[in-house]
């Protein structure tokens, strides 16, 4: 189990790291964001949400920065991420709790659904190297790998929603959907997501495909793998249980490891297409000046990413045995 | 017997295709991905030249359409696109250059460092690794770039090549370790190196693949994100890049106004930057990871040997005929197996011995349809009971294996699936010829490890749980589940100890006996054989130069390379005098061999002979059969006797070829 | 000793060490003692796992000993080093590795590898081709001016060694640490380096402490044998000796393990059974004992003391103890 604390250890250092970062970043800049802020905005900042954000800021507070870290670690696990600017009073864990959903739903599902599609082409592509199909997907896939995620984005509304109209041009619902869950609704919701799905899917596909193609490659030269032909196993055997099994195992890894990269580009998938998400949130606190409510979401995309890290090595754990005897 | 192929070219020494930036100029993906770069970076430093306008200057009315003037038109503020497309060339490349190379030097410094220190210095940055690959990137670069506005490109550079670097030092690092370990390294330690110079002489050249590769990688990665930082409004967007571009031209309404080029036209750019960076990456790390590589190469056709009518030769079980096999490398055929011909009698051990690269294994594996690309069967036909082996399409082939004839690999340590139980890899070998029974797999499965003396506890084990004999032992259990005629064995217990090697040894001869099997055992170990075999062939440079019994092998070697092989083991008991091995090493197999292929390394050569006559294979005594001319009526015996006294006087020391590696 | 011979080359007292933790560690070397005299080749036999090359690694300096001492021609090395006095303790240490295709760097050709120990050593004349060029000669290489330019993916296994070996001597050491230099190469050629090794240490007078497997090997190059099991030193004494007599059970086995194609055709039945075990549930008594076909009650009573069997002779096996032997015989007698 040493393995299972291991990585919980990083999980939570690394989420201090990102609240850390959170905490100094904004002390870095040169002057203080809050005068930035005030001359953006120009005077037509309520007075109490100046308030909140020299509180969010620790301007009002005269300890040291030692006491005023310690203060925003003890808000932080409280879950008080303080008033968010753009929209006040509105607190910023609720704009967070609105969003996160679509997010979870949208990037969440596309990115292991391209994680699928992509890694049983890279099987496909691995498996029968050598063959012109198999070895010609490898620069399609480098390329849509190479795309800017927003660009294919603006590029896909433009045709389908804006010239075809055959989707809808922004949002994740009809304005009146109809009852929540309904079949309305839920036609809505697809409706809406399938461009951003889109996007996703074909930008990221490719790096699976990369992947889990040279993962299989590597796998072929074992001396299992012709062992397992000599014994004259079928081919459906063979790939299931001898090159997927281990071909799987360092994919998955990889998987954990660009995470991080992965999910920070669909984010601004939502930014293309209006979708109310941590990342379209990301891109109007950044737009609006919202520090608070820029930080709570960095903090919180980290947590998604993290916590799917943490569900990635529980995967290699029951998939690998030599893992779970602490050996690997 | 050495007949030439058509079509076979010789091999030039150190072939400039052969080096690393050779491959590298063959490679369709990395001339590809270099043209395309190339191409960009061209455009970029010739812009002026290329257009005469300012990427910057306002001048123009807004929306302009296409125009000789202004090929693609301008944009809403009155730029022409085309110079903004030019000159933006110049600062994405720069970004995407000096933040790949800024990363990719923070990638080196801590991976090298992690695995040259080790200890808690490793601990340490192997966390701070952990913890850069999993905080999401691009929103951190966002929150970072937001609180850092303005300033132009080189906070952007210098947030993408601080956020950029944690993948490449993970790969870094675990190749680091691995260098480490390799005994260069401790071999310039003790040579009186310094850490200094054992890092970046010893250790960082024998990484430039990687780092290259990681460049590449870091470079996409760069330019990636500095399109997003830039497209989201985020850094300084009065520069001119592709990314601001995409900037303007959203936030201007572009596509509305149907000006879709101004968004696509930069965008595409990225993407085809990207790609040829990728492309880069993938195919340096295809040079540098032979594993990777390997295009393809065209296999010949099998010359059809004469049809076999009916089983061949009196009651042999297995029977080889004048089989050929080569290794297709892109500068020629290396002929591994020259025409051999070789029959194995039912309950028979055949013994099979020969210096590496002799063809031993080689012959086995393309007898048994085992031998992967770029070796290929050349000509001959091997036919076992009534199968034509050689012929059977794959999927008779599949039905025949294991059933008919089981194999026991030389790298057994590895032979086992990791990740599935031992029971599931002695199961599949039967359940794949039609038993399927759980009460009869598990009968037969107990019945074998009792047979090779494991206990039943570790059925269910995984492979990583159990030494290296009791690996062995699962594998040959696995070899005898079918109970077939023929077992093939390569090296079986060379990796182990020699205790547990001589219980395996014990176990198989035991087993043979017992059941009746066919064994063609091979190794390089010429006194375990001839302990063990009940026939014995010596192999040489791809021919079988002596086929005897084992008692009569050992009491009375023909072949001079037998006698010499012989006598290079020191004895166990007796006298110590000093012995001799054979000096020099076995042709190289790419070139054709003329006359006997030991000529070079004979002490009873006889020039004139030897090397000019083609090969053949002379009958020394009942059943024991040489190809050396000492044997050969025809020649005068005044020749061979002086040949025979001359061995007793030293030879001179004999001219050593290049080597010539096979794999 | 007399005090006023030549000091043995190399001593090595209760030489100890133990990888990982103190909790958990294991302990692969565990106080093991012997020495080499000037123009000595001792054989050191154990199966992988023996700690062979661990002791090899610890002398050599590139780990440092848990516990014990070790003397270089009298003087006793600390077991921190570093800076200018590892550098010239180098000077007088050099070792050959097992595997000639990993020991050279592939990227340097074989003028660079010879080069550094001589400037590294401040040995390096004017005409530094020129020194190389004996080196190379002086293995075997000759001549010398085809393979300084060379680069290892160039020369056969053979040569490699021979490279190898070369740049051992360099530094003109006063002991070498050979570790399995033959096991990589091919039958054939292993006699050859094996030779061309004891043609070096007659001429300069060389120590060697030869690293093998193999019994025949050790047997032809050694002056004395030592014989390692799990990490302790179970026997040692002149090479013919401990070979055509062994007195240890274990080296026994191994010798019945052998092959031995004059002995006819049909393997011999050897009596132990099971493996090495793993160094971490070693048992507390003789680390033999559970292997061992003449394993007793006491043998499980501690670690049993080197008995000497004369002519430097010893082995560490109570069936060499006067009173255990007095015992089973009247046991043998009463029964």
């Amino acid at each position: 189990m040493s393995y299972l604390l291991r990585k919980l250890g990083i999980f939570v250092f690394t989420l201090w790291v990102a609240a850390t970062l959170n905490f100094i970043l904004p002390r870095l800049v040169p002057g203080d964001p809050v005068s930035v802020m005030l001359a953006k905005y120009q005077g037509r900042l309520d007075p109490s949400a100046v308030d909140a954000l020299k509180i969010a800021y620790g301007l009002n507070d005269l300890g040291s920065p030692v006491s005023q870290y310690f203060g925003y670690l003890g808000n932080l696990l409280r879950g008080d991420f303080g008033r968010s600017i753009s929209l006040f009073p509105t607190p910023v864990i609720d704009v967070v709790m609105r969003a996160l959903p679509y997010t979870l739903g949208l990037v969440g599902i596309t990115t292991i659904l391209s994680f699928l599609i992509g890694s049983g082409l890279g099987l496909y592509s691995g498996w029968r190297r050598g063959k012109a199909g198999a070895d010609g997907v490898v620069p399609v896939a480098l390329f849509l790998n190479s795309m800017p995620y927003f660009w294919f984005g603006l590029l896909l509304l433009y045709i389908f929603a804006f010239q075809l109209k055959w989707f809808p041009l922004s949002g994740a619902l009809d304005p009146f959907p109809g009852d929540a869950y309904s079949a309305s609704w839920w036609g809505s919701l697809l409706r809406h997501a399938t461009l951003p799905v889109l996007t996703i899917l074909v930008t990221s596909v490719g790096g699976w495909l990369i992947t889990m193609r040279n993962n299989v490659i590597s796998v072929a030269s074992e001396d299992y793998l012709a062992f397992a032909r000599a014994k004259g196993l079928s081919e459906g055997r063979i790939i299931n249980r001898y090159v997927l099994r281990n071909a799987l195992l360092p994919s998955f890894t990889a998987f954990g490891m660009s995470l991080g990269f992965v999910v920070g580009g669909s984010i601004l998938t939502e930014i293309v297409f209006s979708y109310p998400g941590l990342g379209y949130y990301l891109f109007q606190s950044v737009t609006n000046l919202d520090y608070p409510l820029m930080q709570a979401l960095f903090f919180f995309i980290a947590l998604a990413v993290l916590v799917a890290n943490l569900a990635v090595d529980l995967l290699n754990l029951i998939l690998d045995p030599r893992i779970r005897e602490g050996r690997a | 017997m050495t007949a030439v192929i058509p079509g076979a070219i010789p091999i030039p020494r150190r072939a400039w295709k052969n080096t690393s930036l050779g491959r590298f100029f063959r490679n369709p993906r990395s001339v590809f991905g270099a043209g395309l770069l190339l191409i960009f970076v061209l455009m970029g430093l010739f812009a002026p030249v290329l257009t005469p306008y300012s990427p910057s200057s306002l001048e123009f009315d807004a929306f302009m359409p296409f125009s000789a003037a202004h090929p693609l038109g301008t944009t809403a503020l009155g730029q022409d696109i085309l110079a903004q497309f030019l000159y933006g060339a110049r600062l994405t490349l720069l970004v995407g250059a000096v933040a790949g190379l800024l990363a990719t030097f923070l990638s080196v410094a801590f991976g090298l460092a992690a695995a040259y220190f080790g200890g808690w210095v490793d601990e340490a940055i192997n966390t701070l690794i952990n913890v850069f690959l999993v905080l999401p990137g691009l929103p951190l670069i966002i929150v970072a770039a937001a609180f850092i506005r303005g300033g132009g490109v080189w906070p952007v550079i210098v947030v993408i090549g601080f956020t950029g670097w944690a993948f490449g030092a993970r790969v870094l690092r675990s190749q680091a370790l691995a260098l480490r370990e390799r005994d260069f390294i401790a071999a310039a330690a003790v040579s009186g190196e310094g850490p200094l110079r054992i890092i970046f002489v010893e250790m960082l050249p024998n990484m430039a693949g990687l780092i290259a590769a990681n460049f590449f990688g870091a470079a996409l990665y760069a330019v990636l994100s500095e399109a997003g930082l830039s497209f989201i409004g985020v850094g300084d967007v009065s520069l001119v890049t592709w990314g601001t571009m995409l900037y303007w031209a959203q936030a201007k309404g572009a596509l509305l106004q149907g000006a879709w080029w101004w968004v696509a036209l930069p965008g595409l750019s990225i993407a085809l930057l990207g790609t040829s960076f990728a492309l880069l990456n993938f195919a340096v790390d295809e040079i540098s990871n032979p594993k990777l590589g390997g295009g393809r190469l065209k296999m010949p056709r099998r010359t059809q040997a004469a049809p076999i009518a009916a089983p061949v030769a009196g009651d042999a079980l297995l029977s080889i005929k004048e089989l050929s096999v080569g290794y297709l490398t892109p500068t020629g055929v290396v002929r591994a197996v020259r025409e051999v011909s070789l029959d194995v009698q039912p309950g028979e051990l055949l013994g099979l011995a020969g210096e590496s690269g002799c063809g031993k294994s080689t012959l086995a594996f393309a007898a048994t349809r085992l031998l992967d690309p770029p070796g290929a069967v050349l000509g001959g036909s091997v036919r076992l009971a009534q199968h034509d082996l050689l012929a059977l399409s794959p999927e008779e082939l599949r039905k025949v294996r294991w059933k008919e004839f089981s194999i026991v690999f030389q790298a057994s340590m590895s032979v086992l699936n990791p990740v599935l139980k031992i029971r599931e890899q002695v199961y599949d070998a039967m359940q794949a010829h039609g038993v399927t029974d759980k009460a009869k797999l598990d009968a037969r499965a107990r019945e074998l490890f009792d047979l090779v003396g494991i206990q039943m506890q570790y059925l269910d084990a995984y492979p990583h749980q159990l030494s290296g004999g009791m690996k062995q032992r699962v594998v040959i259990a696995i070899a005898l589940a079918l109970e077939p005629k023929l077992i093939v064995m390569d090296e079986p217990t060379t990796a182990l100890d020699v205790v547990v090697q001589r219980q395996i040894l014990q176990e198989i001869n035991a087993v043979r006996k017992r059941l009746g099997i066919s064994i063609i055992f091979i190794t390089h170990d010429l006194s375990l054989l001839v302990e063990m075999s009940d026939r014995v062939a010596i192999m040489y440079a791809g021919e079988v130069v002596e086929l005897a019994p084992a008692h009569q092998l050992y009491a009375h070697p023909a072949h001079p390379y037998t006698q010499q092989l012989m006598n290079s083991f020191p004895p166990m008991t007796g006298p110590r005098t000093r012995r001799s091995g054979i000096p020099g090493k076995p042709p190289s197999l790419s070139a054709e061999i003329v006359g006997c292929p030991f000529f070079e390394r004979c002490t009873k050569r006889m020039p004139g002979v030897c090397d000019v006559k083609p090969l053949q294979t002379f009958t020394v005594a009942e059943n024991q059969t040489a190809a050396c001319f000492l044997y050969d009526p025809t020649v005068p015996s005044e020749i061979k006797d002086s040949a025979i006294r001359s061995s007793q006087t030293p030879q001179p020391e004999v001219s050593r070829e290049p080597a010539h590696t096979i794999n | 000793m007399p005090p006023n011979s030549v000091p043995n080359t190399l001593e090595i007292v209760n030489l100890r060490k133990v990888f990982g933790s103190k909790a958990g560690g294991v302990v692969a070397v565990n106080d093991v003692s012997f020495s080499i005299a000037r123009g000595e080749v001792l054989g050191l036999v154990g199966e992988s796992g023996s700690g062979k090359s661990t002791i090899a690694r610890l002398i050599a300096h590139l780990y440092s000993p848990t516990g014990g001492q070790i003397h270089l021609s009298g003087q006793p090395v600390p077991h921190k080093l570093g800076g200018a006095a590892l550098r010239k303790f180098r000077r007088h240490v050099q070792m050959i590795f097992q595997d000639p295709y990993a020991s050279l760097n592939p990227l340097h050709p074989v003028r660079y590898t010879l080069s550094r120990p001589l400037k590294i050593h401040g040995l390096a004349e004017k005409n530094i081709d020129a020194q190389i060029g004996s080196l190379l000669e002086r293995v075997g290489l000759a001549p010398a001016s085809t393979y300084i330019n060379k680069r290892s993916f160039e020369l056969s296994g053979g040569q490699r060694q021979r490279v190898g070996i070369a740049r051992a001597l360099a530094a003109s050491p006063d002991l070498i640490l050979a570790d399995e230099p033959t096991s990589a190469l091919d039958v054939s050629i292993r006699l050859d380096v094996m030779n061309l090794m004891l043609d070096l240490k007659d001429q300069e007078g060389l120590s060697m402490l030869f690293i093998t497997h193999d019994l025949a090997g050790a047997r032809y190059m050694s002056d004395r044998i030592a014989v390692l099991y799990a990490g302790t030193l179970v026997e040692i004494g002149p090479a013919i000796e401990v070979i055509d007599r062994p007195q240890h059970p274990y080296t026994q086995l191994l010798k019945s393990a052998a092959p031995k194609p004059d002995a006819g055709l049909v393997p011999e039945e050897i009596a132990a059974r099971g493996e090495v075990p793993d160094l971490k549930t070693l048992p507390p008594g003789c680390p033999f004992e559970p292997r061992c076909p003449h394993a007793m009650s006491e043998c499980k009573d501690g670690l049993p003391k080197m008995y000497g069997l004369g002519n430097g002779h010893t082995a560490r096996c109570i069936l060499h103890d006067p009173a255990i032997v007095a015992k089973r015989s009247a046991v043998g007698a009463g029964s």
